[in-house]
């Protein structure tokens, strides 16, 4: 009992979290499959693909029974088994608790980041957490073991992406806010590893509408760096054409990459954008 | 502040100066402070925020401190400007002028008429002292006797301050006697700063002034008035006020005062014009009349506006002994409780034993349901009724039993009943109250009925003994004359457990009349005193203090020749209880106006220093400052609805945050548990009871809302069935009055939980645990009812599940309960027990919240020991059942005796 208690004890801390966001992951991704139902293609998931003529091949690929029933001899073939595997990487930084309303960004990408990994696992992919240490895996046990990568705080505070090697043509979805330095940079790295990726730039609507007024001393999340403005508002519009301009150089080098970019603001529908993922990903 | 002041803005300015002139130089500063206003940005808000990278670089052209608004700065300045000349220290008018260099002296009169108008009094001192600068001063006040001497103007400026007006008048001549006796090497300049009343040697004073030296007089504009003596009419008060100058016509209002400083009524005095006395009346109900303490005249605030009242001799105390114990008493149901509501207008009740009370001199003595008066008691009221006491009987179910000698009539054994299940008739009515009964005058209400009674034995006495009847004619109230007093008996209870009476405005009525009966308090009990104490003294002002150790008894036979002096303050002589009151003023006093040539007026020459005037309006300009600069600054993000917020916590907090509280409470049935004030006790009860309601959600059919703690000092209780009490050793003893609710809490039906925790706090159970200590400690003032350990039959195991014991966090441990009344004899026993009601108290030390305790998700918080979760399951049973038992009460033993009345219907 006394080996096994704080064992137990951790999981229970750890999992003391876990049933919310499970519960709303997997409430949005429910709402989203009945939207997409229909684009689920037939023979997804199941071994049988169509029967072919033999072709002097290897004679235990013969399907007997299938021949037996007419002159030819035919071949079962199977559907391209090799599942997808999707990693998924959220923004753990500190500028991710920004919330200017009700939600902060890091709370909505890890919901959207959940969400996508259910509904993925329900269409067969394999999913999993980059840097979570465990393999892929197209289970319910696999969104668990991603959920609580996300909750383990302190191992996941980071913001960019761990440098991990991971297989080649494997898709990455990376939540963030993108506003640190080098991110262009990290996604470059990974598309030369042959992966290939999502960008999803989660926004704060302060980020882009900039609604500040009056006297104000803006500080870095970190405390480090501060800007003071006699007049806040005098300098809205020149930050938001630079908001603007950096969410479009960050689109533009996903697309030079074959990368796709989607953003999403707080207080818009979680809903829309995880719609709009999955159909990316769907795509690729 | 002279008004004449603010009418002419000119004058105004001429007659302002300045003790510090140099000072106002610093206005010079302004433009400077003007400038660094201008170029001092506030602080800014801060931010944070993530894309910070996006905003560096941007060009910040504009700059807040350009936007600083006019008004701001104006106000800054202004209140700078404020400061700067508050401290030049302004004065305002004219102060009096000394002139040559001799001595000043100030005669000061101090009698009572000088209280009124005090202050202005000290202001003219004030302007004097500054205006003699260097010179020696005397202060020579008339009422006080104290030497001559002459003293530097801050000695003297401190005992001027220290003077006060006597409650007595002064005496002038003695003052000037003083004077005359000291010795000044240059004619002093005297100042009298007189009263403006002429106590008859007024000239005589002024002459002997005028011989030591120069003389200047200040009179004040309006005199003093004082209050005459009341005379007690039928109907309240007459009073006569007297003052001094007859001219026009004055009014003043009167009031009458009560013991605890309550007014109790009040009237208009009015003057004619040329009439130097006015009357008035306060118009008293005959019982209020009783509790004035006092007469004054409003506004006037001095020692012979005031007129104390005798006190002892008009109050009849009334002392009520009931059969019935103190404890399990419902308050509705009891005897005392109507008797004491019934007389509480007319009289002062106690309630007590027969011989205490009688011991404290009581008037009437009320016996509800006493059968026989034993022993002692017997030969004291007998003695009680013959000296003039009246001895007032209810009858009750110990009475038909048979009484003793002290009732009016011989009475039979047994009771009627009337208008019951068995009984032929109807409840009775009251017939019309007979000519010579006391009662003679009141009406009977219809609605008045008696269904229970105990009957008098036929008798030749017994027609002219009853006060009252019934319709039929049987006797209600029947009384005798004994000695002085009366004996008198009501055949009915005086609860309306036996008759509507005690509902009705007559049983009031009839109880007033009878307490007239009395003699009331002894007025020997103040002959037997020899010298008269002082209790308490009036000041100058008029005002109740306690009477300083160093005087002196007044002989009683000499009282009402005693004059008021400094030997003999007025106020209150006696002993606690019976006290005379010695005036200020008799019923022959009267006020002469001070009538010299050459009067001053003391509004005339009084100054005024702006200086603390100035401070504290600059003062609130930088208050208002701080808070629009907070305001500007963003941390004040909506002036207007933090301004409404405020002005709705001023106005509506302590109301609107109690009904919310209480709303709270009352709109579901909720668990509660004591506030202890110590964190992790609360946390814990709070934890276990969540716990407790989550159970009771799944498993029965009561839901309770979250649980509330329950300050007890603040909290109404009456809302909760149930409250659970850890004991700790921090927590703080109980004030009298938590106690009292706590008693009536428990009194009305409630139930608490005592949880002496004892292995959580201790090593082991006993006496000497902290939570027992603990618990004996915080209830040593409580009436807890009998206990005992919960027999194995009592309703509580067996409220909902079937229980044997009650573990907690730990096992083992007694839990107590109310005892319950002998189990019948006869017949079968039930399969449970559980007495009339809920046990008012519960008494275990199993630490049962913890052991319900869960926190956010559900998970329990500790480990049961030694049982584990099959023991918190048990812990969670005893929860469930005591709660049940808690709400329903007695409903539940009647549930489980269901079973066996319908078998038993069903074999018939």
């Amino acid at each position: 009992m006394t080996g096994f208690s704080p064992l137990q004890h951790e999981a229970d801390g750890l999992g003391a979290g876990l049933p919310p966001l499970m519960v709303a992951a997997d409430r949005l991704a429910a709402s989203v499959s009945l939207g997409v139902h229909g684009r689920r293609r037939a023979g997804i998931g199941e071994n049988f693909w169509q029967f072919r003529r033999y072709q002097n091949e290897d004679a235990a690929r013969i399907d007997w029974r299938q021949s037996a029933k007419s002159q030819h001899l035919f071949v079962r073939e199977r559907e391209w088994e090799a599942a997808q595997t999707v990693w998924f990487w959220r923004d753990g930084g500190a500028g991710m608790d920004f919330s200017s309303g009700s939600v902060s960004k890091k709370a909505r990408a890890e919901l959207l980041l959940l969400g996508l990994a259910s509904l993925l696992v329900r269409g067969g992919e394999r999913v999993g957490f980059l840097g979570g240490g465990e393999r892929p895996a197209a289970s319910r046990l696999a969104l668990i073991r991603i959920a609580h990568s996300l909750l383990d705080g302190k191992k996941r505070a980071e913001t960019m992406p761990p440098n991990i090697a991971i297989t080649r043509s494997a898709t990455l979805v990376w939540l963030g806010d993108f506003l640190e330095e080098g991110a262009i940079e990290t996604m470059r790295g990974l598309a030369r590893a042959g992966i290939s990726g999502h960008l999803v730039r989660i926004v704060d609507p302060a980020e882009e509408d900039f609604p500040y007024h009056g006297r104000a001393r803006f500080e870095s999340v970190r405390g480090s760096n501060s800007a003071l403005f006699g007049r806040a508002e005098s300098v809205g519009d020149a930050y938001r054409a630079r908001f603007r301009a950096h969410g479009e150089a960050l689109s533009d080098a996903a697309m030079r990459l074959g990368w796709t970019c989607t953003s999403h603001r707080t207080d818009h529908s979680p809903l829309h954008a995880l719609i709009a993922l999955h159909a990316a990903i769907g795509m690729v | 502040m002279p008004r004449s002041a603010w009418s002419d803005l000119p004058s105004l300015f001429s007659q302002l100066s300045f003790g510090a002139p140099w000072i106002a130089a610093g206005l010079a500063v302004l433009p400077v402070l003007w400038w660094l206003l201008k170029v001092t940005p506030p602080q800014p808000r801060r931010i944070a925020f993530p894309p910070l990278r996006l905003l560096l670089g941007l060009r910040n052209e504009e700059q807040t401190p350009a936007h600083t608004p006019w008004w701001l700065l104006l106000l800054r300045l202004l209140a700078a400007a404020l400061l700067i000349t508050a401290l030049a220290d302004p004065l305002l008018g004219r102060a009096p002028q000394v002139a040559g260099d001799g001595p000043l002296v100030l005669v000061i009169d101090n009698g009572w008429t000088a209280a009124r108008g005090w202050e202005e009094r000290q202001g003219v001192i004030a302007d004097l002292l500054r205006s003699a600068g260097t010179r020696a001063v005397a202060i020579v006040p008339t009422a006080t006797d104290a030497p001559v001497t002459l003293l530097d103007a801050g000695a003297a400026g401190r005992q001027a301050r220290e003077l006060a007006p006597m409650p007595w008048p002064g005496a002038r001549m003695a003052a000037a006697a003083g004077l005359a006796r000291a010795r000044f090497g240059v004619p002093p300049q005297i100042f009298w700063l007189s009263d403006g009343m002429d106590d008859g040697s007024a000239l005589k004073f002024q002459a002997a002034l005028a011989r030591i030296g120069s003389v200047r007089i200040f009179a004040p504009q309006i005199g003093a008035l004082g209050l005459l003596p009341p005379v007690r009419d039928g109907t309240g008060f007459q009073l006569t006020a007297i003052r001094a100058a007859g001219s026009g016509a004055q009014e003043a209002i009167a009031a009458a005062i009560g013991r605890n400083g309550e007014t109790l009524g009040d009237a208009p005095v009015t003057f004619k014009p040329g009439e130097t006395r006015g009357h008035g009346h306060v118009a008293l109900p005959l019982e209020i009349r009783n509790q004035t303490a006092r007469l004054e005249i409003r506004g006037q605030d001095s020692a012979g506006a005031v007129q104390l009242l005798d006190s002892g001799g008009v109050e009849r105390r009334a002392g009520i002994v009931s059969a019935a114990t103190a404890e399990n008493e419902q308050p509705l149901l009891s005897d005392v409780y109507y008797l004491e509501r019934a007389l509480a207008p007319f009289a002062e009740a106690q309630e007590g034993t027969i011989s205490g009370l009688i011991a404290r001199h009581v008037s009437v003595l009320l016996l509800a349901d006493i059968g026989k008066i034993g022993g002692s008691d017997a030969d004291a009221v007998n003695k009680f009724v013959s000296n003039g006491g009246v001895l007032v009987r209810f009858a009750g179910p110990r009475m038909t039993g048979g009484t003793d000698s002290l009732v009016p009539v011989p009475l039979r054994v047994g009771g009627r009943y009337l208008g019951s299940a068995l009984a032929w008739d109807k409840p009775q009515k009251l017939a019309p109250f007979a000519a010579a009964s006391p009662f003679n005058g009141l009406v009977a209400p219809d609605e008045v009925t008696v269904s229970q009674q105990i009957l008098a034995e036929p008798s030749a006495e017994l027609s002219e003994r009853s006060w009252a009847r019934l319709s039929d004619g049987t006797p209600l109230v029947t009384a005798r004359q004994q000695g002085q007093g009366w004996i008198v008996l009501f055949h009915i209870t005086a609860s309306p457990a036996w008759s509507s009476l005690p509902l009705s405005g007559l049983y009031v009525d009839m109880l007033k009349r009878i307490l007239a009966l009395s003699s009331g308090t002894p007025a020997g009990a103040l002959a037997q005193l020899s010298s008269l104490a002082p209790e308490s003294m009036l000041d100058g002002f008029g005002r109740t203090i306690p009477a300083p150790a160093e005087l002196l008894p007044i002989a009683a036979r000499d009282f009402a020749r005693t004059e008021v002096s400094a030997r003999h303050p007025p106020g209150l002589y006696g002993a606690k209880g019976v006290e005379n009151a010695l005036n200020t003023l008799t019923a022959h006093d009267a006020l002469l106006p001070l009538t010299l040539s050459g009067q001053f007026r003391y509004g005339e020459v009084h100054s005024l220093a702006l200086e603390p005037w100035l401070l504290a309006l600059a003062a609130a300009l930088l208050c208002c400052d701080g808070a629009i600069a907070l305001w500007l600054r963003g941390y004040l993000p909506n002036l207007r609805p933090a301004a409404a917020a405020l002005a709705l916590l001023l106005m509506m907090r302590p109301v609107h945050a109690d009904e919310a509280a209480n709303m709270q409470a009352a709109l579901d049935t909720r668990l509660a548990y004591v506030v202890t004030g110590l964190a992790d006790v609360d946390d814990m009860s709070k934890a276990g009871l969540t716990g407790l309601g989550y159970a009771l959600r799944q498993r029965t059919s009561y839901e309770p809302e979250a649980p509330l703690g329950v300050d007890l000092a603040r909290d109404d209780l009456s809302f909760f069935p149930l409250l659970y009490w850890p004991m700790d050793p921090r927590e703080k003893n109980l004030s009298p009055a938590v106690l009292s609710k706590i008693a009536d809490y428990m009194r009305l039906g409630g139930t608490i939980l005592f949880d002496t925790r004892d292995l959580t706090l201790g090593a082991v159970r006993g006496d000497n645990n902290p939570g027992q200590q603990t618990l004996r400690r915080l209830t040593a003032g409580l009436d807890l009812p009998r206990l005992e350990p919960v027999p194995a039959d009592h309703v509580l195991t067996k409220s909902f599940y079937i229980l044997r014991d009650f573990p907690g966090r730990w096992d083992g441990g007694q839990l107590w309960i109310e005892a319950l009344p002998p189990e019948a004899k006869s017949g079968e026993s039930g399969p449970a027990r559980g007495g009339d009601g809920v046990s008012p108290v519960l008494i275990g030390g199993n630490d049962w919240a913890a052991a319900w305790a869960v926190d956010a998700e559900g998970r329990p918080l500790t480990e049961p020991v030694p049982g584990g979760d099959a023991q918190r399951e048990m812990a969670l049973r005893f929860g469930i059942n005591l709660v049940m038992y808690a709400l329903t009460g007695n409903y539940k033993t009647d549930q489980v005796h269901a079973p066996a009345l319908l078998e038993r219907l069903g074999h018939k």
